[in-house]
Parts: C-alpha cells; structure tokens; sequence
C-alpha cells in the first residue's frame, strides 16, 4: 500500500466537524469488526514508516491503534454493525491518526484502569487495560465528542531531523 | 496477520511456540491450544516467544486465561521475548506471576 499525506495537520488543527471523505488516499474506512485490526494496522504503520519513527515508537503507535479499534469494536459498538473512520496525517514534529466512529458517545480513557499490580494475576481484574495500554503507548491521546461522533486522536512524536 | 501456534508435551511440560502476531484477532487460537495444555495435566507451560513479533492486551488476556487455567502449581514461562513485547508484560504486571526468560 502506498499513501499520499496533506503538507500539515490542517485537518486535525480546524478540527473535525463532518466525516472526512473515505476517497482520500489518506483516509480508511472500514466495518466496526476485529477482522479490521489487519487494514488499520497496515494503515498505522504505513504512516508511522513514512514519518521515520524508530521502531519501538512504530510499534507503541500500533498497539495504541489496536487497542483503540478494538475498544471501538467491543465496548462502543457491542456487536452491532458500524463503521470507523481513519484518518492520518504526518506533521514536521509528529505523526497522528484519528479514530472515528458513531457509537454511543463514550470516552475511551474513562474506562482506563491502571494494573492492581499487587493482585496475583490470576485474581485480577483486567478490563480497561487495552485502554492503559494505548493511553501509555503515545506521546497524545485526545477524545473529543463532535456532533455526536466520537473521535480520538493518538499522537507520537518524531524523531529530531539531523 | 500471520500467526501460527504450535503445542508440545513432553514430560508433563507443555511448550508453546508463538509464531507472527498475537492480538484480538488471533489470541482465540492461543486460548485453545492452552486449553489444550491444561487439560494434558502439563505441570509446566513455557510460552517461546522468540517469533513472536507483536503482542496486544488481547494476547495479555490469554495469559490471564493460562494462569488461571493451569492452576497455581504450575509454573508459567515466556521464553526469548522480545524488548516490546517483554515491555508490555511488564507494564501490566504480569512479569509477577509469569517469569520473563532471556527478555
């Protein structure tokens, strides 16, 4: 796959007021199923390839999307049909990718729980630690509600150019 | 994503050998091949991970589901993991009831 990206973050700096058009290069959208995981991860990493992120922030960029998408899938939608927007853009000193969907209006980070590290692991407790995980992923993690859509954003920062 | 999962029991020690990607869409299969283990009687379960390329909360949940399944006798090890995913047991705690081996 090969993606062409906008010169800044125009999109994400006016902010998000209607869906962005899915025949962006830029842009995917794909059914709210986990088979989608494999799509949007081919996306994220294109993206963070084409912004030169070393390979530990590649891969914390791409688990903080799986967790997201998956969060959408399981928490947001239940099962029912719907649809996830993804978009992305390269900025000089970040690279970003935003989530959007029409779920029920939930904000991810509040179902964040942080590990009970003291509790043995076969008594824990662990919903909410995609969300943890994600959350302590990227340098960003932005929710915001827009006319009705929930839209998250994750941020990584980029190497310093030499 | 490529993912593949293999099983072995020798000697009451089962050896799991993690292939490609474990994430939402692939830790069911994990899930049932541990399954598998338990209901062997292994009385130790070592995880290889050295091909294992990425590892998601799902997959941590599959190690929740282990350690339950296998009991508290039973000792649990994830072998050869690399920075990442070793990163990610870690962060979640879990490097306190499953021992990291070679990360």
């Amino acid at each position: 796959m090969t993606f062409e990206f906008e010169a800044g973050g125009t999109g994400r700096a006016a902010g998000i007021v209607q869906a962005p058009e899915c025949g962006k290069a830029n842009a995917l959208c794909v059914p709210a199923t986990i088979d989608s995981l494999e799509p949007v991860t081919g996306f994220v990493l294109g993206l963070g390839k084409q912004a030169r992120l070393t390979d530990s922030s590649l891969y914390r960029f791409r688990l903080a999307a799986d967790e997201l998408v998956t969060n959408i899938v399981v928490h947001g939608y239940r099962g029912e049909p719907g649809q996830i927007t993804v978009d992305g853009g390269i900025d000089p000193g970040d690279v970003w990718v935003r989530f959007q969907d029409d779920a029920p209006a939930f904000d991810p980070r509040q179902g964040m729980r942080e590990p009970a590290l003291d509790v043995p692991l076969a008594e824990r407790q662990i919903g909410g630690l995609g969300v943890f995980l994600a959350f302590t992923a990227v340098d960003t993690f932005e929710y915001e509600l827009v006319a009705g859509r929930n839209v998250s954003t994750l941020v990584m920062r980029r190497p310093a150019v030499e | 994503m490529a993912f593949d999962v293999t099983l072995r029991i020798n000697d009451k020690v089962a050896t799991i050998q993690l292939t490609g990607e474990l994430d939402a869409s692939t830790a069911g299969e994990f899930h049932a091949t541990v399954g598998r283990a338990a209901g062997e009687g292994a009385v130790e379960l070592v995880i290889r991970a050295e091909q294992l390329d990425y590892l998601s909360s799902a997959g941590l949940r599959s190690l929740v589901f282990a350690r339950q399944k296998m009991g508290d006798e039973v000792r649990i090890a994830i072998v050869g993991a690399s920075e990442p995913v070793a990163r990610t047991i870690r962060l979640a705690g879990f490097d306190h009831s499953i021992d990291l081996v070679d990360a």
